[in-house]
């Protein structure tokens, strides 16, 4: 990332705060190796010659940690659950792709419908600018599936079985013999979990009826779905177990957008740099509240400074905001050196909500899910389309021309219904319809064969076969038109 | 402001640092270099590899193939419909489809006695009452709404020629015959 760390713009690291754009010295401690230290122009998980530098975040408490596990644990489960809920008789959300079903909340969508997803995802999508515009990258350190599974499960895993940040390094350099027992039981641990994640992740694109079945038979008989289980499940462990929150910083598209989204007034993890610069331990002359114990950047998940300013690296984890606090309480000075605040509030202690952009955001979002909202109700609950019955034209049998067409009926609704069908025309012709009443499941198709015999005396060009079809439905009931142009012998009958 | 650490271009007050590529981005570049020499030359220098439309080719051909060894194997004449409809397992398979209210049964009724289809339990045939003659209507369609059926695959077909062989002359009262039908045992 040879753009990493160019924070234009940013909060705490703009003109206001005169935070170090730092050419980074190394700190030489005592009989030690100069330590290398967070800066704006690199990235720390990186080391200069390329290689991973991993982070390892020390633990931390607080009011922001207490608010997130129990989300995490809340998310969790409904990450897990929702495959398995139904409403009634259907899935909660499944996008059943081979079926080509798909079900949200009681709604049911087939083929057909799937122009309404633009819609649903463009307010979806905008739905994360207003989160953006507003608080930053809230989403990504609060509610993020990578953050949740990463941050809520398989760290915490992690320092079960490895201990905390100081023994996990000191593993990392270990040699084999040494670390082989706790890393092999950590990558077992994982590597079970990756494999129920990347199941229930499954279990989004196919019911879980079906999947279940899969998994209690031979992979022999379904080999498509088990090579992309395994396939997703290796992705995911490598993800959780090495790749982490590079994730975040280099692949993440909305990680990258956001600081096209913020302005002044978006209110990000920050650090008062009026109230702590100068730093200095306590009680040294002229220092003011930042006592440089790096707590802020030993407990940070993607190893930053956030005394250097916002950075892209920065997933809103607010890790260093409980940190910070726990120090300030410890020495009796008030919390919030690091908060959660907005450039303008850091400047100058004043705050906007609503901006122009904030307002553009949730009107686009409106927009997108408005739409959606209003196509999915007023969205015909169900298809009558006439259609020629393949390779015919029509024929004159005596005194009457003869057409064949199919009726094709498709049932949108969550439930059965039944179907009625009567004619409106050609007037004096017969309509022969093989079934009048039909009774289709929910997302079921039937095709019935129509037979239309015209007299000769009154076919003229134009004429159309028109049905109408009837549904009888709870909501009230719902009539359609279906209709086709008739062919017929030119100049006939005129 | 450029240092010696910028690439030396500045956009809006914005430069752009010269720091290596983490590894790991580094090596799917790599792999990716390295897997389109491959993916070149197998598919379009030596050509040892099908491009989607040829492997769609050969599928086809594939399956026609298969079609033609089973053919060949079990040749359909009249006489092996003709045996098949005396076996009632066969039959029955056939019953099944023709009672499906969304295929024969549509036209002709459950029992055969003719809709807007003609009554197949009479003696009366405007295509041909021959088992060749039903087989082949069922498989390819008629000019005047009967439907071909090829896409539901040969067994089908063979089941429900079975089946009308099966309730042909059992002279059910239903649909009179038409005007083009001849008599034919």
């Amino acid at each position: 990332m040879s753009d990493s760390g160019s924070s234009s713009g940013a909060p705490g690291g703009g003109d206001a705060a005169p935070a170090p754009k730092s050419v980074p010295k190394p700190v030489v401690q005592k009989g030690k190796l100069p330590v290398r230290r967070p800066d704006v122009d690199t990235l720390f998980s990186i080391n200069p010659d390329g290689s991973r530098n991993a982070i390892h975040p020390a633990d931390v408490k607080g009011r922001f940690q207490t608010r997130k596990h129990l989300l995490w644990y809340v998310l969790i489960a409904i990450y897990l659950a929702v495959p398995w809920v139904k409403i009634g008789e259907r899935p909660l959300l499944l996008i059943d792709i081979q079926a080509r079903h798909f079900y949200l909340l009681g709604q049911t969508f087939n083929a057909q419908d799937f122009w309404l997803a633009f819609f649903f995802v463009t307010g979806l999508g905008f739905s994360l600018f207003v989160v953006a515009g507003l608080w930053g990258r809230m989403w990504c350190g609060y509610a993020c599936p990578q953050t949740v599974f990463l941050e809520g499960l398989f760290r915490r895993i992690e320092r079960l079985i490895e201990g905390p940040a100081a023994a996990r390094a000191k593993l990392d350099k270990a040699p084999f013999s040494q670390k082989f027992f706790r890393r092999g039981l950590k990558m077992v641990v994982f590597f079970l979990l990756a494999a129920l994640i990347s199941h229930s992740f499954l279990g989004y694109f196919m019911p879980v009826e079906v999947l279940m079945e899969a998994v209690t038979s031979s992979p022999t008989k379904h080999m498509t779905a088990f090579l992309f289980m395994v396939i997703s499940t290796l992705i995911l462990f490598v993800d959780f177990t090495w790749f982490r929150e590079q994730l975040c910083i280099a692949i993440c598209p909305y990680g990258r957008l956001q600081g096209a989204l913020y302005d002044p007034d978006t209110v990000l993890v920050g650090y008062d740099s009026k109230r702590g610069e100068p730093r200095g331990t306590a009680g040294t002359a002229g220092a003011k509240d930042c006592i440089d114990c790096f707590r802020c950047v030993t407990v940070c998940p993607t190893g930053i400074d956030i005394r250097n300013g916002t950075q892209l690296e920065c997933v809103g984890c607010a890790n260093c905001i409980d940190a910070c606090d726990d120090v300030m309480t410890k020495l009796g000075r008030p919390k919030g050196l690091v908060r959660y605040d907005s450039q303008r509030g850091f400047e100058t202690g004043q705050r906007r909500f609503w901006r122009g952009r904030v307002v553009l955001y949730v009107a686009l979002m409106l927009v997108g899910l408005g739409a959606f909202v209003f196509a999915v109700t007023k969205r015909r609950p169900f298809e009558a389309n006439l259609v020629r019955a393949r390779g015919t034209s029509y024929t004159v049998e005596g005194d009457r021309v003869h057409g064949v067409f199919e009726l094709h009926l498709i049932n949108k609704r969550s439930g059965p219904r039944t179907f009625h069908v009567t004619d409106i025309g050609p007037a004096g012709a017969e309509i022969v319809v093989a079934m009048r009443e039909v009774a289709l499941e929910s997302l079921q198709d039937l095709r019935v064969p129509v037979h239309v015999f015209v007299p000769m005396a009154q076919w003229k060009a134009g004429l159309k076969c028109e049905l109408s079809v009837r549904c009888d439905d709870p909501d009230g009931e719902l009539v359609r038109l279906a209709t086709a142009p008739l062919l017929g012998p030119s100049g006939a009958g005129r | 402001m450029t240092t010696e650490a910028t690439r030396g271009h500045t956009f809006d007050g914005i430069e752009e640092f010269d720091n290596r590529l983490p590894n790991w981005w580094l090596w799917t570049f790599y792999l990716a270099c390295i897997f389109s020499v491959f993916y070149w030359i197998h598919y379009h220098t030596l050509g040892t590899g099908n491009l989607p439309i040829k492997e769609y080719a050969i599928e086809q051909a594939a399956a026609a193939a298969r079609d033609e060894a089973a053919a060949a194997n079990n040749p359909i004449t009249e006489e092996s419909l003709r045996e098949l409809a005396k076996n009632p397992a066969i039959v029955e398979e056939g019953k099944k489809i023709f009672h499906d209210p969304t295929r024969c049964a549509l036209c002709h009724k459950p029992d055969g006695s003719g809709l807007i289809g003609p009554n197949l339990t009479d003696d009366m045939w405007v295509y041909g009452g021959k088992a060749m003659d039903i087989y082949t209507t069922i498989l390819k369609g008629r000019p005047g709404g009967m439907l071909p059926h090829e896409s539901f695959g040969q067994q089908f077909v063979m089941r429900s020629t079975a089946y009308v062989l099966s309730i042909k002359n059992t002279n059910l009262p239903g649909k009179p015959p038409e005007a083009n039908a001849k008599k034919e045992q």
